[in-house]
This record gives structure tokens, sequence and C-alpha cells, in this order.
């Protein structure tokens, strides 16, 4: 446990040092623009939503996009220097290497993604809206979709290049998000070995549908609150399949 | 016991062209006993770091086993006794030197309360004081490989790898690692280290082990060395008459002349007193007596030489013996 902690802390460090916390500057940027620009042109409540909107949508969309680029280099930078030589010639297991780096690159996105949701709070409450607590699970949810993005970004990122990885990510990313629309359009249009195709790579795929509460935010809709941790779980476990297999890979590798 | 065990380790590398591979360590065994020096000497490319790669699990082996204190090389237990210093060190650059050692100290299961105490140990050891809380990103190649040598013996461990550990040292620096390499010895660590210096290997080494193009040539002792040197007893000495040396051909390796001076090689170290009192008698003056060994350099040299000589001459032999065969068909 100590092992894992000091790797996470050391990771930490080394991602904070990219001056990460800037990424908070373009957002209120893109938040002030759109209270001053966008709004005016909505009427009545829709005014209060935007900022909700494209607050919510932002810090999924940042979350993701700074794990991928924040993230993808880190284990390919310590074996390409050889900084992992003075790691795992130590008694440490590849896995505690992956679990550390893992943790690390969360703990390092977890401020970051928590300061964008204050920020954005402060600016409906300034603008006279409510953060009820739909908003603030749409959030949590975004910071789950960010910890599997990371757990992804890992997996790659143990036998890819760092512009493979993020490559990669990125597709999952997308892939992922669409992933229900994949299987129907498969189903409509494709042949049956195209349909077994989509069917293995929609398994494969985390499903980030589930992590997306925005909609109902933004309304104020009713949803099931079992969902809730139910998306947890099923976080929970797509992390650990995945970080299983990145280890399977990461211990059979040679560094020269 | 044995400290290391190396057995017939096999190691190819995929080349360029995706399906042919190259074989670069071709079955390479030796061992290291419990409290003993070894050097391991070979020629650029002759496979050193690869074989400490394979030691230390960085590289998988492709046929043979590695042990160490009797336990397979990669379990926790064993790795946690190994201190290791890599060819080229490079540390995490955001880290000053206190910092990455605490790190290490950590990575290798040293207490918290302990951790503090032996980082600043170490770093005044190896001569560092100054730059504790300096950026590693800032630090020369010198102090690059002072650090390195502190991370490998941190957790003081029973069984110290060191790949080319004099690189870059100034002589200030080669001799704290001599000194240090040493100190562990006297208490009874045992070090396994790879070098180019051979005067550093030979002021060192209780044994060495010489690896040629993948293969090991030879293991020798100091005292093989030593014993290779007997016949090496040099006599300098003027005016010495033919006559002289003639009767002293049963005695004598060699005679070269240089000037007024002839140095005459004695065959054995029993010999020197009738040669010299032989010298003395018909009118010569000895000028100097010395017992020379031949420098590792030498014998490495020799070693390295000498095999592609008879490799030269096995293949003349055998294509010569062809001949023979051909000139009796006909
Ligand atoms: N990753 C690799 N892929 C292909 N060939 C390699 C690889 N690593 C080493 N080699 C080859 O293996 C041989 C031995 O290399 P190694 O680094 O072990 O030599 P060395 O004895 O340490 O040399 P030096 O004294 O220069 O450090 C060389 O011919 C080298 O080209
Ligand atoms: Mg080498």
């Amino acid at each position: 446990m100590r092992r894992i902690s000091s790797i996470a802390l050391n990771t930490f460090r080394e991602t904070i040092r990219q001056k990460l916390m800037y990424l908070v500057l373009i957002y209120i940027g893109i938040l002030l623009f759109s209270v001053f620009v966008l709004s005016p042109l909505s009427v009545g409540a829709a005014k209060g939503k935007i900022i909700i909107d494209v607050g919510l949508a932002g810090i999924s969309l940042f979350g993701v996009l700074t794990v991928i680029v924040a993230g993808s280099s880190l284990v390919h930078k310590e074996i390409e220097k050889k900084a992992i030589y003075s790691i795992v010639t130590r008694p440490v297991s590849r896995a505690e290497f992956i679990l550390g780096k893992f943790s690390g690159i969360v703990f390092a996105m977890a401020p970051l993604m928590l300061s964008m949701v204050v920020v954005m709070a402060v600016m409906v409450l300034i603008g006279r809206g409510e953060v009820t607590v739909t908003v603030l699970l749409a959030a949590y949810l975004s910071m789950l979709e960010m910890v599997v993005m990371s757990a992804v970004v890992i997996f790659f990122s143990t036998f890819t290049s760092p512009i493979l990885t993020s490559f990669f990510s990125l597709c999952f990313f997308v892939a992922g998000s669409l992933s229900g629309d994949l299987t129907v359009f498969a189903n409509r249009f494709g042949g049956n070995s195209m349909k077994y195709f989509t069917k293995g790579f929609y398994y494969m795929l985390p499903n980030l549908k589930i992590f997306n509460l925005r909609h109902e935010a933004v309304h104020d809709l009713r949803f099931n609150s079992s969902d809730i941790g139910m998306t947890t779980l099923y976080a929970l476990i797509y992390c650990a399949v995945i970080l299983y297999f990145a280890n399977l890979l990461f211990s059979r590798k040679e560094f020269s | 016991m044995e400290a290391l065990n190396v057995e017939r380790v096999k190691k190819s590398f995929r080349s360029d062209m995706m399906f042919s591979s190259k074989e670069i360590l071709h079955g390479v065994s030796f061992s290291a006993r419990e409290g003993e020096i070894l050097g391991f000497l070979g020629p650029n490319g002759a496979g050193k770091t690869t074989t400490i790669k394979i030691i230390l699990g960085l590289l998988r082996q492709d046929h043979g086993s590695v042990t160490i204190f009797d336990r397979p090389a990669g379990e926790k237990r064993s790795m946690s006794r190994i201190g290791y210093l890599p060819e080229n060190p490079f540390y995490y650059p955001h880290l000053s030197l206190k910092e990455f050692l605490e790190f290490c100290g950590r990575l290798s299961g040293i207490s918290n309360k302990k951790l503090d105490a032996r980082c600043e140990e170490i770093i005044s050891l190896v001569g560092l004081d100054r730059n504790k809380k300096q950026k590693i990103k800032s630090f020369s190649k010198g102090m690059l490989q002072r650090t390195g040598l502190a991370q490998a013996i941190l957790h003081d461990p029973d069984l110290l790898i060191l790949d080319e550990p004099f690189s870059g040292l100034d002589p200030g620096g080669r001799k704290t690692v001599r000194d240090i390499i040493l100190e562990l010895r006297n208490n009874g660590k045992t070090i396994f280290f790879s070098s180019h210096i051979l005067p550093d290997m030979e002021a060192l080494c209780d044994r060495t082990v010489i690896i040629n193009n993948g293969a090991i040539t030879k293991s020798i002792g100091l005292d093989e060395i030593f014993r290779i040197g007997e016949n090496r007893i040099e006599i300098t000495a003027r005016g010495c008459s033919s006559k002289t040396l003639d009767d002293l051909r049963d005695y004598l390796e060699r005679v070269d002349n240089k000037d007024e001076e002839t140095f005459l090689f004695v065959k054995k170290q029993e010999y020197i007193r009738t040669v010299i009192q032989h010298i003395y008698n018909s009118g010569g003056e000895i000028l100097k007596v010395a017992n020379e060994h031949p420098s590792l350099e030498e014998t490495f040299m020799n070693l390295v030489n000498g095999e592609k000589a008879s490799a030269e001459k096995a293949s003349e032999k055998s294509n010569s013996e062809n001949e023979m065969k051909k000139e009796e068909v006909s």
C-alpha cells in the first residue's frame, strides 16, 4: 500500500507540474462567454440553464481531454527515460506500479474537476439560478467518467506510444459515448459479421452514456437514483477489468 | 552460499527486420560468491548490460536461469536484497535529490522513522551534501552517477549490481566509489560490477569474469594473475658478454638488448639467484630486478585477441586439412 501511494504521490506531483490549473481559467472564460454572449439570446428560465448546460458539458469534456493529454505520456516517458529502472528493480510489482500511476492521475485530476464544479456553482448562484442535487450528481458522474478514462489511458500507455495512446483513448471516448447508437447502426446497416464485430467492440468499450446526467440536470427532470449506485459500481468494475489487462501486458514488458 | 548465480542464460533480440532475430548472449554462466567483489569485463557490445538487465528482470531471458541468494530472481524477497546502478542513470527531473531518495527508500520499505536519517547519511557518503535540495534536472553527469550510487546503496542491499560505476566521475568521485565498494565488502556485502577501466577493476576485484561476444571467456582470480606473473621476472643488466648470456641460456625465456642495457626474462623464480650471481661473477652489473605480473589489461587483450587468432588458426588448419585430403584423393 505504501509503495502504491508513493508512486501515486510522485505521479500526482508530476501531473500537477504540467500547469493543469490554467485549464480552470480557460473554463471560466468559456462560462463567461456563455453568460454574456449566449444567454442574452435566450429568454426566461432558459438563461440559467445555459450555464448549467455549458458548465457540465465543459467539466466532462475538459476532464476527459486532460486525462488523455496529461496521462498518455506519463508511463511512456518513464520507460523512455529509464526512470522506471529505479522502481521496478525494487521490491515493487508491476501491478503496484500500474495502480500507483492510475491513482496518481486520478488524484491529480480530482482537484482540477472539483474547482471547475465550484466555479460553475458560483456562476449559477450569481445568476440567481439554483444548484440542484441533480446538477451535483451530474458533476459526480463526470468525475467517474474521468476515472474510467484514466484507466483506459493507462491501459493503452502500457503498450503503445503517447500519440497512439491519445488517439486510441479518444476513439474509446467517442465510441463509448455513442456505444448504444453504434449497435443500432450495425443492426440497421451491417451484415452478420459486422454485427458480431460491433458487438465485440461494444462490450469492450466503456458505456459512457450512463455517466451523462446532464439533460436531467439542465431541465431538472426526475431520474432513478439507484442508477447512480449502479453506475458507480459499473465504473469500479470496468476500471478493475481494464487495469487487470493493463497489468497482464505490462508484466510481460521488457525495458531495453 | 552464492550471492548471484547465472546459469546458461541466452538472449536474442529481434533485429530491424520483422522475423529474424539475433542471439546476443549464448549461454552465459557465472556466479558471485557471498562477500566477494566480482568484476565483469568485456569490450563494447559484449553483452554486459544485457546480462545485468536480465539479472534484474528488466529483460527476460529466452533460456537459462538467475538466482539470487539461492532464490529465483524477480521474487520480491530477492529484489529487496539488490541494489542496482544502471548504465546511464536517469531519474525524475522534477524531484530534488533528497525527495528522490526518500521516494526510493519508501519503495524499498525503509520505515518512515529511519528514512530521513538514512537519506542524509547516504547523501553525505556520496559527497552531494550541498546539492540535496537541488532538482535532479540540473545535475551534471557525475552528480547523476553519484545519485545513482546513492539510490543503489540506500536500503543497505546484500548484493550490489553496478553497471559501469566509474563512468563520468572525476578522480575524487572514483575514489569515493572505490572506497564505498571496499567498505561494503568489508561489511560482508557482495558487489558485482562492470567496467571498462581496467586499473579500477584490477585494484578492486577478487575475481573477474570476462565476457566476449556474448559468451564468458574466462573467470580469473587475482591469485591466478600472480601465478601467471611468476614467469615474468625481468632483470636489467649492463656489461653482459654474449658468452655470459650463452651460459645462461637454459635459465632464460628471452633476452632483449637496448643500447648498453640487457633485459633478461628469467624462466622461473628459483633461477634468479643463479642468473644474478653469474652476471656478477662475469663482471656485469645489475641495474634492476622487477617481478611484474601482466596487468589485467594485457590478459584481457590477449584473451580477446587470442580468441580471434585461435579462431583464425582453426579455420586455416581446417582449410589446409581439406587441401591435404584433396591431395590424397588425387
Ligand atoms: N534492445 C536491443 N535490441 C537489439 N539489440 C540490442 C538491444 N540491446 C542490446 N543489443 C545488442 O546487444 C549487444 C550487447 O549490448 P550490451 O549493451 O549488453 O553491451 P555492453 O557489453 O554493455 O557494451 P558497453 O560496454 O558498450 O556498455 C550489442 O551488440 C547490442 O547492439
Ligand atoms: Mg553496457
